[in-house]
């Protein structure tokens, strides 16, 4: 069985997908910075910050250390990759017909999701030499 | 030594050694060793990236800064979860895509220059060795705790840190990343798993967070207010260089060159991200936790006597330990200490065989003997991966953590965080600059590292003779200022010098998919192929 022709980047398409890629990064890099430097600023600035009670008698300064700040990088995280795999998936590879847009935590959007079953027939993936796929 | 002891190490070995004889190489390839035949997937690399990310220092190390420093030690947790955001936005999937076998080899490549490669090789060790001496030191102080005894005249830290790193480093030389990659997946999972039981356990027993934390805002150490340890500017200045210093890592990132594709190593650190945030969410929960019940637990559990000091534990970094035993007496601290164990040697792995890919391949593939047989390179491989081992068990068995505990918060996560300080000075700004500014040069990329690098150094060293300030936060965490000093000279120097002739070529495997599509298609058409055979 041999796999159909795949369609090849151009470097002008390659150009224009990591420019956009790039503004993706930069602005969700700096709403982390943002969030990261509001605590301190927080702190400084509202004492409801750190004196008022939340959820269980937790001040919100304590709530996002221990808990907020994972959530929100986690959110972060999603929002970015779902739309840099967006990007690639429409601005890449010329047909722009790969499939329907997919959940990137989704492991059944990935075919290589699962453990030694899914990694170990892949035999022909491993054989190409590294940074060659 | 109790039943419990026993039985917890024998699990210990016995899972790792079985996972590494069942996953043990197919064949003497270097893709093989190093990186797993690059078939490693999602799910899986992002359980191995989760037990190789948290070592000792995040076990251990984070409930214990909690325990000591309240919402300030919560920093380390933050600091530690954050790395992935910038790993996740700007280095994972074109990382992936270049590809070659560790971030030196990167760097080389990408720069067309064997004296980038070098000094990256030069960097990656120190890295190394700041990271793999506490996860040695972790080990020391678990066996120290739950053992209580040494073998062959020596103390009982030292047979700890001598015991667990020798064990890892068999497992690695002979295991190589196949190997490596199912032991740290299975370890995450046991780590998890014993800090859930804790939090269950303190939470059946009436720890309610809520009510907790405010109670020790009255402490002198201000628990559930910024401010004990940290100044503002600390604060920043400590999540940076933990969040930056994460795309630095070596035993980390290497990790990316084993995923089949781009996309998938991508959706692998989104995983992470949620799987370290509830870890540290919850190693957190602990160290409060830690503070409320080893006081109360003093008089029911006289063994807590010669552990405490007024209801205080000497060496922060028992909190978790102690908690285990609390709860589930012998069998309790059994189970923590065996994560704990795990936690180091998972880690240890990871970055033996960092240190492996580094000298086995980048030195003595690429320099060397560039017409060594694949059985040689592996050979090398094994061989520096047993001299790395040696030597932080060397260093680990001459830095006792009492000697520190009164300067340091943690020993273990302090010593941890100059390993994120090199690597977020040095490594982090280079290679992304590589990745995302094509006119990077070789000869920016150099001044930029070593100008990143040795600030980092000269920072934390200073910091060392400062008296508690601002400032001294600022050094003592030099990421804030050190790694934009290395972007500048990187960026100066760069426009001064010419970029590689291959940019071109390089940018499209780079940021192109066509390689992950390609991939992609391959594995779907074997996928229907099994499936109507």
């Amino acid at each position: 069985m041999r796999a159909e022709p795949e369609v090849q980047d151009t470097p002008a398409e390659v150009d224009a997908a990591f420019r956009t890629l790039r503004r993706v990064a930069v602005t969700y890099f700096i709403v982390f910075l943002a969030v990261v430097a509001a605590f301190p600023v927080l702190t400084m600035t509202l004492d409801w910050w750190t004196e008022s009670r939340l959820l269980g008698d937790l001040s919100p300064a304590f709530l996002a250390a221990a808990v907020g700040l994972y959530v929100v990088f986690a959110v972060i995280g999603v929002a970015a990759a779902t739309l840099s795999s967006s990007v690639e998936q429409r601005m890449l590879g010329g047909t722009g017909a790969e499939g329907p847009e997919q959940d990137p935590t989704d492991p059944d959007a990935d075919p290589f999701g699962y453990g030694p079953e899914g990694w170990e027939d892949f035999g022909s993936v491993a054989d190409e030499p590294p940074g060659r796929l | 030594m109790s039943t419990a002891a026993v039985i917890t190490l024998l699990a210990v070995f016995v899972v790792v050694l079985g996972v590494s004889l069942i996953t043990r190489p197919r064949n003497s390839s270097t893709v093989d060793f190093y990186l797993a035949g690059q078939r490693v997937g999602v799910v899986t690399n992002s359980w191995a990236i989760c037990g190789d990310y948290l070592s000792a220092a995040s076990f251990l190390g984070v409930a214990a800064a909690v325990y000591v420093s309240g919402l300030d030690g919560a920093w380390y947790a933050v600091g530690f979860a954050a790395g992935f955001v910038p790993v996740l936005l700007f280095v994972a999937a074109p990382l992936r895509r270049f590809g070659e076998f560790s971030l030196a080899d990167f760097l080389g490549r990408r720069l067309e220059s064997d004296r980038v490669r070098l000094t990256s090789v030069g960097v990656v060790q120190v890295v190394i060795l700041c990271y793999l001496v506490p996860q040695s030191v972790g080990g020391g102080i678990t066996w120290e705790l739950l053992v209580g005894h040494g073998i062959l005249g020596l103390s009982p830290y030292a047979t700890g840190v001598l015991i667990s790193t020798a064990v890892i480093a068999v497992v690695v030389a002979f295991g190589g990343m196949r190997g490596t990659t199912w032991n740290q997946a299975v370890q995450f999972l046991l780590l998890f798993a014993a800090l859930l039981w804790l939090a269950v356990m303190v939470t059946a027993d009436g720890f309610r967070y809520g009510d907790e934390v405010p109670v020790h805002t009255e402490d002198p150490v201000m628990f559930g207010e910024p401010g004990a340890r940290y100044g503002h500017l600390g604060q920043v200045a400590l999540v940076i260089t933990l969040a930056m210093g994460t795309a630095g890592l070596p035993h980390v990132m290497n990790r990316y060159f084993t995923s089949p594709t781009g996309r998938a190593a991508r959706t692998t650190t989104l995983w992470v991200l949620m799987l370290i945030g509830a870890f540290y969410a919850l190693a957190v929960m602990m160290g409060t936790a830690a503070r409320d019940v080893i006081p109360r637990s003093v008089a029911d559990h006289p063994w807590l006597e010669e552990l405490t000091v007024d209801g205080v534990l000497r060496v922060p970094e028992h909190a978790l330990p102690v908690l285990g035993r609390i709860y589930g007496e012998e069998a309790g601290l059994g189970l923590v200490a065996a994560a704990a164990l795990i936690a180091a040697m998972s880690t240890v792995a990871g970055l033996l065989l960092a240190s492996a890919a580094t000298w086995g391949h980048d030195v003595y593939e690429r320099h060397i003997n560039p017409g060594a047989t694949q059985k040689q390179a592996v050979r090398a491989g094994r061989l520096t991966t047993l001299i790395a081992a040696g030597l932080a068990a060397a260093l680990a068995v001459l830095l006792r953590p009492e000697t520190f505990t009164p300067a340091m918060p943690s020993l273990v996560a302090t010593m941890v965080t100059w390993a994120f300080a090199v690597a977020g000075s040095a490594l982090t700004p280079v290679v992304v600059l590589s990745i995302w500014w094509h006119r990077t040069t070789a000869a920016g990329a150099l001044t930029g590292m070593l100008a990143g690098g040795g600030a980092a150094v000269a920072m934390f060293v200073t910091a060392g003779f400062l008296e508690p300030s601002s400032l001294r936060d600022l050094l003592a965490a030099p990421t804030l200022v050190a790694a934009p000093l290395a972007v500048l000279v990187t960026v100066l120097v760069s426009r001064r010098t010419s970029a590689p002739e291959s940019i071109r070529e390089v940018w499209v495997r780079m940021h192109g998919t066509a390689a992950d599509r390609q991939a992609e298609r391959l594995a779907r058409m074997m996928v229907r192929r099994k499936g109507k055979s």
